[in-house]
């Protein structure tokens, strides 16, 4: 009896230890974000004040004001670009992946394999790799400057998703389809309405993981687009954040700003990321 | 209802066939159960007759036409899976509806069609809910229902009561049994469990490693199987086959008893005795004498299994609650009615003890 103790003790302390631990390297990764937060009701002056403060004191909310009601960065505009860029890619990603996923996952044909295996290695090849001559194909088509280039790739799938989705779609038994091809529906009915109610969940976790990267994609839409109004926020963010260096505080407030959609996507979706994050084994 | 006829029917794997060459008629009306061992090719023959696989050689035709090539749509032919292969977002009732209404039929006509098939299987209180929301008993009704609803000219059932427990299993199978009664359809049945073979089947097609190794009446593949697989396949427990040789006095176990019989010049055979066609005997009457190592007893009967003293296992089906012990002597008497013989090349030579005349065992087409 002693001994079963004394191992609930021990247990409780490697539990302690295990939360401690974890609690300090969400600290240092939480820093960064609690900094923006508090930087974003500051002002310039008190971001950089002696001794540092841990809360703004005080709260300046007048500093979203200052930061939607400046001609130099149109930030909601932008925040809409964002929202279209990323809204149409996860739409786009969601059906063209899912269709490649059942071409891959639930039909047998020759050479799909090799195929498979031919769009899984397209996601060794980094995008700064193929950029220039990519570049180069849309300017000749006179489309730089729009978001016909950061779209348009997405009507095609993305190897990542088809990677993802497929493996989804592989659980779906096959004697379902082929209970509907004896009823009759074709190929393309059996995806849409046979197939795609089924894998809703990952569907959705492919448009989030989507929405979250698009939100962020930085690079693609730098050299595409030239027009301020045309950016979405992450280089608007950072055009501003580059022109007007020493404003901070409107700095962080927009970083915040720029944040807060996808930490509240997160929080609403947690379970699904992290559903999504174990499919695909990169956690 | 249509007949289906396979004529010459091969399918390759790469380079490995599986189906090797099958000629088959099922007569319109007819309930046809396929069997066999787990890799035997009848999942992928009944799956080439609804067209879920290629036919690389040979001709399907079903109702008179050739369907070789045409969609599993329209070749007439409903099936039934093992895994029931509802589609799990829809209701039972939308379940029923989807072929019909891919067919292009209306409203009204769906509804009365879905309407009629729930009651014939009692299923309608289970229309309005979805696959999730019922037993696998219940399911497999539906997924029954969603082949009668079309009226196939055919109807293929893939395993369907392998994932039901052993008392849904029975009334499933007698479920099925009516219904092939009262829709009087032509039915094709796979299944690996005999007793449905043997209950359902008007006629069973035995099949082993893509070929057809019998096909006739259950009573004529149990009582006169064709050759040794099929004698050892059909029945259980299966069927005791021992070594002889045909003397000038009859069949001569090779450990010594003559069971007379038809005669030869000393011919090897085999002796094909069902476990239940053996009967505890004296001593100076049984014809073999073996050492029991199992004893189960079934309440209603017991199944002895003993070790004869050349090695060789043999099975005893009696009547009855018999009490033995285990490491027992015990003695063994043939019955000669209903026993085979098989010769050196495992085909049947006859029955010749047998009273039932087995007609013929080469394809029926």
């Amino acid at each position: 009896m002693s001994e079963r103790r004394k191992a609930t003790v021990g247990t409780r302390i490697g539990m302690l230890a295990y939360h401690a631990l974890m609690l300090t390297i969400s600290a240092v990764f939480l820093l960064p974000f609690y900094w923006m937060t508090i930087s974003a009701y500051k002002s310039n002056a008190e971001i950089f004040s002696d001794p540092v403060t841990l809360f703004p004191d005080p709260i300046r909310w007048e500093n979203i004001s200052a930061l939607l009601t400046r001609d130099d960065f149109p930030f909601v505009q932008q925040f809409l670009n964002s929202v279209f860029y990323a809204g149409t890619v996860a739409v786009l990603v969601c059906l063209s992946c899912s269709l490649a996923a059942y071409s891959f996952g639930c039909l047998r044909w020759r050479g799909r394999n090799l195929v498979f295996a031919l769009t899984v290695c397209a996601l060794l090849m980094p995008t700064i790799v193929t950029f220039l001559p990519v570049y180069l194909a849309w300017s000749k088509l006179g489309l730089n400057g729009t978001y016909w280039p950061l779209i348009t790739p997405f009507l095609f799938g993305d190897a990542f998703f088809i990677f993802m989705l497929r493996q989804f779609f592989m659980g779906v038994p096959r004697e379902v389809l082929d209970a509907a091809r004896l009823d009759g529906a074709s190929e393309f009915r059996i995806w849409w309405q046979i197939v795609m109610p089924q894998v809703r969940t990952p569907l959705v976790i492919a448009g989030l993981f989507a929405t979250v990267y698009t939100w962020n994609e930085f690079f693609l839409p730098l050299i595409y687009l030239q027009d301020r109004e045309a950016f979405p926020l992450s280089v608007g963010l950072f055009t501003f954040q580059s022109q007007r260096a020493v404003e901070w505080s409107v700095s962080m407030m927009g970083a915040f700003l720029t944040a807060i959609p996808m930490v509240l996507l997160f929080l609403f979706t947690q379970r699904l990321f992290q559903r999504g994050l174990s499919s695909t084994g990169l956690k | 209802m249509g007949a289906v006829r396979l004529t010459g029917v091969r399918k390759l794997y790469g380079t490995i066939e599986v189906i090797k060459g099958i000629d088959l008629t099922v007569a319109a009306g007819e309930l046809v159960v396929f069997v066999g061992p787990s890799g035997c090719g009848k999942s992928t023959l009944l799956r080439m007759i609804a067209g879920l696989e290629d036919v690389d050689y040979g001709v399907v035709e079903i109702a008179g036409k050739d369907v070789t090539e045409a969609p599993p749509a329209q070749r007439g032919v409903a099936m039934v899976f093992q895994n029931y292969a509802l589609y799990p977002h829809m209701t039972a009732y939308d379940n029923l509806a989807y072929g019909l209404r891919r067919a292009g039929m209306g409203r009204v006509e769906v509804d009365q069609r879905v309407q009629e098939t729930a009651a014939l299987l009692q299923i309608t209180e289970l229309l309005p809910r979805k696959p999730k929301a019922m037993s696998g008993g219940q399911r497999q009704r539906v997924a029954i229902g969603r082949a009668i609803v079309r009226k196939p000219e055919v109807f293929l059932f893939d395993e369907p009561l392998s994932n039901l427990d052993a008392a849904l299993r029975v009334e499933m199978r007698s479920q099925i049994a009516r219904l092939h009664h009262e829709l009087a359809a032509t039915m094709i049945f796979v299944t690996h469990d005999q007793v449905e073979a043997m209950t359902l089947a008007d006629r069973i097609v035995v099949l082993n490693v893509g070929r057809v190794e019998q096909i006739g009446s259950p009573r004529e593949v149990y009582h006169n199987p064709a050759n040794l697989f099929v004698a050892g396949f059909i029945g259980s427990p299966a069927m005791n086959l021992l070594p002889a040789t045909l003397g000038p006095n009859g069949v001569a176990l090779l450990s010594g008893p003559v069971l007379g019989g038809p005669t030869g010049t000393g011919q090897e055979v085999t002796l094909g005795v069902r476990p239940d066609r053996l009967t505890l005997a004296p001593p100076e009457a049984a014809h073999l004498t073996g050492e029991a190592r199992l004893i189960e007893h079934l309440g209603d009967e017991t199944i002895l299994h003993l070790r004869l003293p050349e090695g060789r296992a043999l099975t005893m089906k009696l009547q009855g609650d018999v009490s033995l012990q285990i490491g027992e002597r015990v003695h063994a008497r043939i019955d000669m009615a209903g026993a085979c013989l098989f010769g050196a090349d495992g085909m049947a030579l006859s029955s010749m003890f047998s009273k039932i005349v087995m007609s013929s065992h080469a394809p029926i087409g």
